[in-house]
Formats: C-alpha cells, sequence, structure tokens
C-alpha cells in the first residue's frame, strides 16, 4: 500500500480510538448530569398490580431525564455517524488528488466536497466523480473508490462502458476500484468518455 | 484442425484489424487491473469452460486471505463490471466462471484457448490439488 495511504490507515483508527474514548467520557459525564438533579417524572398512572418498588423503577425509566438522556446519546452517535461519512484522512486526500493531477494535469480543476468526493470536472459538461470509501466492511478492504461519470448519451454505451471494464449504471458509466488501480481505471473511463463524446 | 473449428464458430474474428484493437483493448484493460483481478481473470479464461469454487479459485491465483473477503470484495466488484459470472450453487458454494459474453473476454478466452494448452494444464492440475 502507499506510504500516504498507510499513514491515512493509521490516522483513522487513531481517530476512531479516540472517538470511541472520548465518547464514553461524554456518556459518563451526560449520564451524571441528568441524573444527579432531582427526577422530573412523566405523569402515569402507577399500576395497580406492581409492587412499589417496580414503580420507583418505572419512574426513573419514564422520567424526562431519561428522554432528555437518550436525546444526548442519539446526537452523539449522528456527530459520529456524520464525522466519519464526511471527513477523509489527509494523507488520503493527498494520495487521492496527487494521482488524478497526474492523470489530468495541474491545471485540471478538481473540487474536493463534503463526504469523501472529489470531482474532476474534463470540460463543460463532463465530469469524474471519484467517492472514496475509507473502509469497505464487507470485506475488510481499505481504501475502496467509486467511479462514476457524467451522465453519457450514445447508443452503444453499454459495449463501451464493458470494453473498459465497467459498468452503466442509470446512464453513468460506473465502477468501484481498489486504491492501486485507481490511477489506470480513471484513464480509461476518460477514454470511454471521449469514445461516447468525440471531440470535433 | 481443432483450432479452425473454433475460429468458425467465434463471430468476433471477423478481420485482423478489428481483432488488432480488440487486443489493444483488452491489454488496456488488463493493464488497468490490480493483481488480484488480473490472476484472477487469467486463471479462469484459461480453465473456461470449466467453473471453480472461492476455495479453488484462491488457490489458483496464490491468495493468503480469506476466501469470503474474495467474494466481498474483489469478486463482487467483477461481478458488478460483468467480468465474472458467480452462481450461488449451495449457500456456501459458488461457482465462479469468467463471462464469455463479455466483448473483451471474448478474445481472451480464444487467446487462451489456441496458446495456452501447457498454462492450461498446470491450472487444472492445480485445481484438482495434485
Amino acid at each position: 500500500m502507499d506510504r500516504l495511504l498507510l499513514q491515512a490507515r493509521g490516522l483513522y483508527a487513531d481517530g476512531r480510538r479516540t472517538a470511541v474514548a472520548a465518547m464514553a467520557v461524554v456518556l459518563a459525564v451526560t449520564t451524571v448530569l441528568f441524573y444527579s438533579g432531582g427526577l422530573q417524572v412523566i405523569e402515569t398512572e402507577p399500576l395497580p398490580w406492581a409492587p412499589p418498588g417496580w414503580t420507583q423503577g418505572l419512574e426513573v425509566v419514564t422520567s424526562f431525564n431519561t428522554v432528555l438522556f437518550f436525546l444526548a446519546f442519539s446526537l452523539m452517535v449522528f456527530f459520529y455517524a456524520f464525522w466519519s461519512w464526511a471527513f477523509l484522512p489527509s494523507p488520503a486526500v493527498l494520495y487521492t488528488v496527487g494521482v488524478l493531477r497526474g492523470i489530468f494535469g495541474e491545471t485540471a480543476r478538481i473540487v474536493h466536497r463534503m463526504g469523501r468526493r472529489f470531482r474532476v470536472h474534463l470540460d463543460a459538461d463532463r465530469y469524474v466523480d471519484v467517492v472514496c470509501r475509507v473502509r469497505d466492511h464487507a470485506s475488510g478492504e481499505w481504501f475502496v473508490f467509486e467511479l462514476r461519470s457524467s451522465p453519457v448519451m450514445c447508443s452503444h454505451s453499454q459495449e463501451i462502458a464493458m470494453r473498459h471494464g465497467m459498468r452503466l449504471d442509470r446512464g453513468c458509466f460506473a465502477t468501484r476500484v481498489s486504491h492501486d488501480e485507481l490511477h489506470h481505471r480513471t484513464l480509461l473511463m476518460t477514454r470511454a468518455l471521449a469514445l461516447c463524446h468525440p471531440t470535433t | 484442425m481443432h483450432q479452425h473449428k473454433q475460429l468458425d464458430r467465434d463471430p468476433t474474428e471477423m478481420n485482423s484489424d478489428d481483432t488488432l484493437s480488440s487486443v489493444y483493448e483488452l491489454i488496456q484493460l488488463v493493464a488497468s487491473l490490480n493483481d488480484t483481478k488480473r490472476a484472477i481473470l487469467f486463471a479462469l479464461a484459461h480453465i473456461y469452460p470449466r467453473s471453480v469454487s472461492g476455495v479453488q479459485l484462491s488457490r489458483l491465483i496464490g491468495y493468503s486471505g480469506k476466501s469470503r473477503s474474495l467474494y466481498r470484495g474483489v469478486l463482487s466488484h467483477m461481478q458488478e463490471d460483468k467480468m465474472i459470472q458467480v452462481d450461488q450453487l449451495t449457500p456456501k458454494l459458488y461457482a465462479i466462471r469468467i463471462n464469455n459474453e463479455h466483448p473483451l473476454l471474448r478474445v481472451l478466452v480464444e487467446l487462451c484457448r489456441q496458446y495456452g494448452g501447457e498454462m492450461r494444464d498446470i491450472y487444472l492440475q492445480a485445481m484438482e490439488g495434485r
């Protein structure tokens, strides 16, 4: 694996560990905060058949404190999910942009957007989207890239897609490649686009 | 004699110019793939029309990881791109073969059939685990 990607993998693993540790601390703090004050009980009918211990327990469960606690917890989970969706470790960004610049030149317009997306503008209406997945959970593979082109409209696009090792997905060329294929298969996608829209 | 039969049957062999351009595209495609995918294509092209199981395939390509991660990663990518066909025989047993309908891989299979007899024997021996 490339040195930059190895660095990125290390950073990602560290980041996750830090996030889990921070989450545990924050969780403990919120528990103390929400339950150390008095209980704000939501009015419920006491169950006639239940022993008094149960009723007290239920009061804790159905209190506003618990509702707020779960709200805080889901907020934390949401932020963690957002963080891991949106950001790519910076060495991996360097790698991706470096590879793409290598093919398309220093002057090419490459836009890095939220959600680990890169869009390479080839000309006015043609582009290639590159999405990086840090870790593919199904296979355990690191840094899998999804390539997707701008929509193509030509008569034999299916044939062209297959001849360039891609599939046609909703009118776009698309494929999933591993990090060591990124360079050459992006090149092939560009060739396929050029075949579909000959510049005359 | 055997080779002539193949040629008569195959519609891709129209004229040498078309064939050459297909070979060019085939080399380009194969060059763009990583080691694992390349090894899979070559192994499957040589043993075509036979299919292999995941365990046999990992042996053929000298893959050290688990065959489960092969299925979910590389093989599923290649299946999406219509390079290989994976048939599920039983919940745990898959039959993997090269997609002979693919415009370029058909050429590869044809090349292997014509010139790859020795390699084919080696692959088949490895498959039987001898």
